[in-house]
């Protein structure tokens, strides 16, 4: 493989007249099934092979994807790729630099203790089957359990005309679990998600058991819950609504890219934006997490990137591209979904650091308000608002956790809200996600239970 | 674009490999032989830095062992051993499965009506600098339309999709496809201030897009939401246009149609055949045929025929979406509603065009008819809407205040909370400015009573 795609980067440079290239192989094999109420619509596997090829010419990128592996095709790929760059190139006025990066030859292998790849079909639907069971089971007023399952594994290759070249493994667990449940003519609705890069042995942790009961109770729960009041509210936020906090409301504003784009963050680095029990990290190296990896897709070593330090902005995340920009060295965050596409500025396991109130401490002096558990999804635009949808959640009734309340969603400006985050719990949970950024990338987001002063509640009541 | 699989030659791949699994064991086949080629122009921070191309083919293999089901694919088709591998893989698959006992076969062989408009030789004809010279326009009418907007992304692509499927019923059928597209998201700064971003796109079948009048909307709606005011909290009469439908309906309404949820108690129409569930003002179609629709095509992902199906009249529910289970599992037929992504995956419900029926009402009309309301273009958030009760809370971004029929001025961060299902029977009225977005036709819609939450 090192030869056939140094061969290309070489004929890219050589020529065809270009600053920079790189090839990027992959062959992957998926898994994956849809269960609804016990019966799979159809179990799948795939095989996927392609190469992404990437060239800088005369300041603009030329890009071009193939399901292939032939020396011909990829040859006339990139000799494309050089010829497309340069006619966009034709009314630039700001040329793409690169931030100068180590050369690195590296083949990274992952040692799961259960490989996907090595557990038969059988065996998968068996355990989506026994949390069917345990979710349908649980109550009778639960009428529908659907469980997505996916599971990848294969090799990613990568080398440019600079001397890198990188072998690496890819393996991906995941599986997205939903319930609904139905009384008196009231719909409630749960969803849960897991995911890992360690391998098959999340199930054992996260066992059909465990699963099975928490979506079905969340549901049966939603089933009394009352629509909130809306309005603006304290809040404690839970460590799973904390990571899509950071992830969505914060997150994305600190990818090089939208913060150039005009983002609110760009001219805030170095400036105090948050309370001081804010601390915001985007990190690449935790073990086993859904949104690790070694080497990000442009061959640069990821790494942990502190964000935002005691309400200081610290850093954004960069690629190679925007790091030439602000003169920083890349942080290891460009990530392409497959070969189809070209690698753009992701996060990876996006958190607050925990802090050190119990969680009565941080709802004790709240007189009314809510507490946000578990979210549903979220958005956030360049201006810095957000919105963040609520799946599960209670009213703080003087000082203490009240009744549950439903399909709420809490949004606000994220400076404005990050200066209102008044404390920040010990405890902390990290949780698998996936973002969609025209790509998807499967990311983790956590914190712990935070309190914020006020926040907007989007209620009907 | 480079050259194109031939028509016999997809068919043919099909075809064989259908024959190949029923000798292997298979006791039904249904094959699916995609391509896809696609050319974009990327426009980043004001300007032009980028072009790609993408060449993607596969195969996908559905079979039917003892009523169980399995599916693989592979998007290496050059090579037999490849789709032998993937039919070996299916035929494991639907072993590692239980008989599902709803299971009544795949489709049958039925004749294709004709569609229009939805290939466009001259878009297959199209070089990366003429879509370069496209993107120019738009972006060059954005930035003269107002010194303070600022394009942070954008582009224009052209794409052609082909596919062909066949089972061991007998189905065997090709289509091909032409889609053009450009779009702009841009904002406005002016001093501190810095706008959401807005966005405009025009997308055909045919080479027929106005690069220039998406740069300029782009630019005027960024422009338009800089001066805002905040409102306060209460009920408003709402505009909500297209984009904000798209988003809100996908969630909601769109799920609530499809047979595999009525089927499933997880939709509220359950039931509902029959009986007033929107306003009168509603009257809606699933149109797998409407001419140059972005979904329109003869068949869907099993080869059942398009066509136009009836689900609300007058805001009395007449229909469901089915796909062939479904329909089989109803005792009905199935309403060409099959959806499926490329080769990677197994064909389920979806609607094709969704097309909510035009009024009567110029767009101004409804404007100026409003007292005191808003107009909301952009949603965020609508993907956490409640998918089985139609709950929503959602935040505009912006949404333009309405006062005595005329806009007056953007708001910002503002939230709308209410039920899908409650909303759609507050619709008072219903706009002639009908536009495709996606699978959403639509016009506007005005709805009374809907709960504001002012910042």
């Amino acid at each position: 493989m090192k030869d056939l795609l140094t061969k290309i980067t070489n004929a890219a440079t050589e020529k065809f007249g270009a600053e920079y290239a790189e090839a990027r192989a992959q062959k992957l094999f998926k898994t994956s099934f849809t269960m609804k109420e016990g019966r799979v619509e159809a179990a799948k596997q795939g095989i996927e092979n392609g190469v992404a090829l990437r060239a800088l010419v005369k300041g603009s990128w030329g890009f071009a994807s193939v399901g292939s592996l032939n020396t011909e095709i990829l040859t006339d790929a990139i000799s494309d790729a050089c010829a497309m760059a340069k006619q966009a190139s034709s009314r630039l006025k700001n040329p793409i630099k690169l931030a100068e990066t180590k050369a690195v030859e590296d083949h990274v292998q992952v040692k799961p203790k259960r490989n996907p790849s090595e557990i038969s079909i059988e065996d998968k639907l068996k355990t989506a089957s026994l949390t069917n069971d345990v979710t349908l089971k649980c109550d009778r007023r639960v009428k529908s359990c659907t469980i997505d399952y996916f599971d990848l594994t294969g090799t990613s290759y990568f080398t440019n005309n600079e001397g890198t070249y990188l072998e690496q493994d890819k393996l991906y667990v995941w599986s997205r679990l939903t319930a609904s449940a139905l009384q008196n003519g009231v719909f409630a609705f749960s969803r849960e998600e897991i995911g890992s890069t360690s391998g098959y042995e999340i199930f054992d942790k996260e066992t059909p058991e465990i699963i099975g009961e928490r979506l079905a109770k969340r549901a049966i729960l939603q089933l009394s819950a009352k629509s909130p009041k809306g309005g603006t509210f304290p809040a404690v936020l839970g460590p799973n609504v904390v990571g899509v906090f950071v992830h969505e409301a914060f997150g994305h504003l600190a990818e090089a890219d939208l913060a150039l784009s005009g983002g609110v963050l760009a001219n805030n680095l170095g400036k105090k934006i948050a309370s001081d029990v804010v601390t915001f990290y985007d990190d690449g190296t935790i073990n086993g997490a859904f949104g690790s990896f070694k080497y990000d897709d442009e061959g640069v070593p990821a790494k942990k990137t502190l964000l935002i330090k005691d309400g200081v902005v610290t850093g954004l995340m960069n690629n190679r591209e925007t790091a030439q920009k602000f003169s920083v060295e890349p942080t290891g965050n460009a990530r392409a979904e497959d070969f189809r596409v070209e690698p753009i500025i992701r996060m990876r396991n996006t958190y607050m650091a925990p802090r050190d109130c119990s969680f009565e401490e941080l709802i004790e002096d709240v007189d009314f308000g809510y507490y946000f558990k578990s979210f549903r999804g979220g958005q956030a635009n360049l201006d810095g608002t957000f919105q963040v949808g609520i799946q599960e959640a209670y009213e703080i009734v003087k000082g203490e956790v009240g009744e549950p309340i439903r399909d709420a969603s809490i949004s606000g400006n994220t400076l404005e809200t990050l200066l209102k985050v008044d404390a920040a719990g010990k405890d902390f949970e990290l949780s698998a996600g996936r973002c969609g950024k025209g790509q998807t990338a499967f990311i983790g987001d956590g914190g712990p239970n935070i309190r914020v002063r006020e926040v907007i509640v989007g209620g009907s009541a | 674009m480079v050259a194109v699989l031939e028509k016999e030659f997809m068919l043919s791949l099909a075809e064989n490999a259908v024959k190949t699994a029923l000798r292997r064991g298979a006791a039904e086949a249904e094959t699916f032989v995609y391509e896809g080629k696609a050319t974009n122009i990327g426009i980043e921070r004001g300007q032009i830095t980028k072009s790609d191309r993408i060449l993607d083919r596969g195969i996908g293999v559905r079979i039917q062992v003892n009523k169980a089901i399995g599916f693989a694919y592979t998007n290496i088709v050059e090579n037999q051993k490849a789709i032998e591998e993937a039919i070996g893989k299916a035929l494991d698959a639907a072993h590692a499965s239980k008989p599902d006992k709803d299971w009544k076969g795949l489709p049958e062989k039925k004749t294709y009506a004709p569609i229009e408009n939805t290939f466009d030789q001259k878009i297959l004809e199209l070089h990366s600098n003429d879509l370069v010279n496209v993107a120019s326009r738009m972006l060059d009418a954005a930035v003269e339309a107002d010194k303070r907007v600022f394009p942070i992304e954008g582009g224009c692509g052209a794409a052609y999709v082909s596919n062909a499927i066949a089972n061991s019923n007998g189905v065997s059928g090709f289509d091909r496809a032409t889609l053009i597209e450009c779009s702009l998201a841009t904002l406005a700064k002016e001093g501190n201030t810095v706008t959401p971003v807005c966005f405009e796109f025009s997308a055909e079948r045919d080479n027929n897009i106005d690069p220039e009048w998406v740069g300029k909307e782009a630019a005027r709606l960024a422009v338009s939401a800089l001066k805002t005011k905040r409102i306060e909290t209460k009920n408003y009469e709402l505009i909500f246009t297209q984009f904000a439908l798209q988003e809100l309906l996908y969630y909601t309404l769109v799920n609530a149609v499809k047979a595999d949820n009525v089927e499933r108690n997880q939709s509220p129409f359950k039931d509902k055949l029959g009986t007033q569930v929107g306003s009168e003002k509603l009257n809606i179609y699933d149109d797998g045929l409407f001419p140059g629709g972005l979904r329109t095509g003869m068949f869907d992902g099993e080869g059942t025929p398009h066509q136009k199906t009836l689900l609300m009249e007058k805001g009395v529910l007449r229909s469901f979406l089915y796909d062939n289970y479904t329909a089989r599992k109803a005792g009905k037929e199935s309403t060409g509603n099959g959806s499926r992504a490329g080769y990677l995956s197994t064909p389920s419900v979806e609607a094709t065009n969704f097309h909510i029926l035009p009024g009567n009402k110029t767009a101004d009309e409804l404007l100026s008819e409003i007292d005191d309301g808003l107009i909301v273009c952009y949603l965020q958030g609508a993907h956490s809407s409640n998918p089985v009760n139609g709950e929503f809370s959602v935040v505009a971004t912006p949404a333009w205040r309405i006062r005595k029929g005329k806009v007056e001025h953007a708001t910002r961060g503002v939230m709308l909370a209410g039920n899908i299902f409650e909303l759609l029977k507050n619709i008072n009225e219903v706009s002639n400015n009908e536009r495709k977005m996606g699978q959403l036709v639509s016009p506007w819609l005005r709805v009374a009573n809907v709960k504001v939450i002012g910042k």
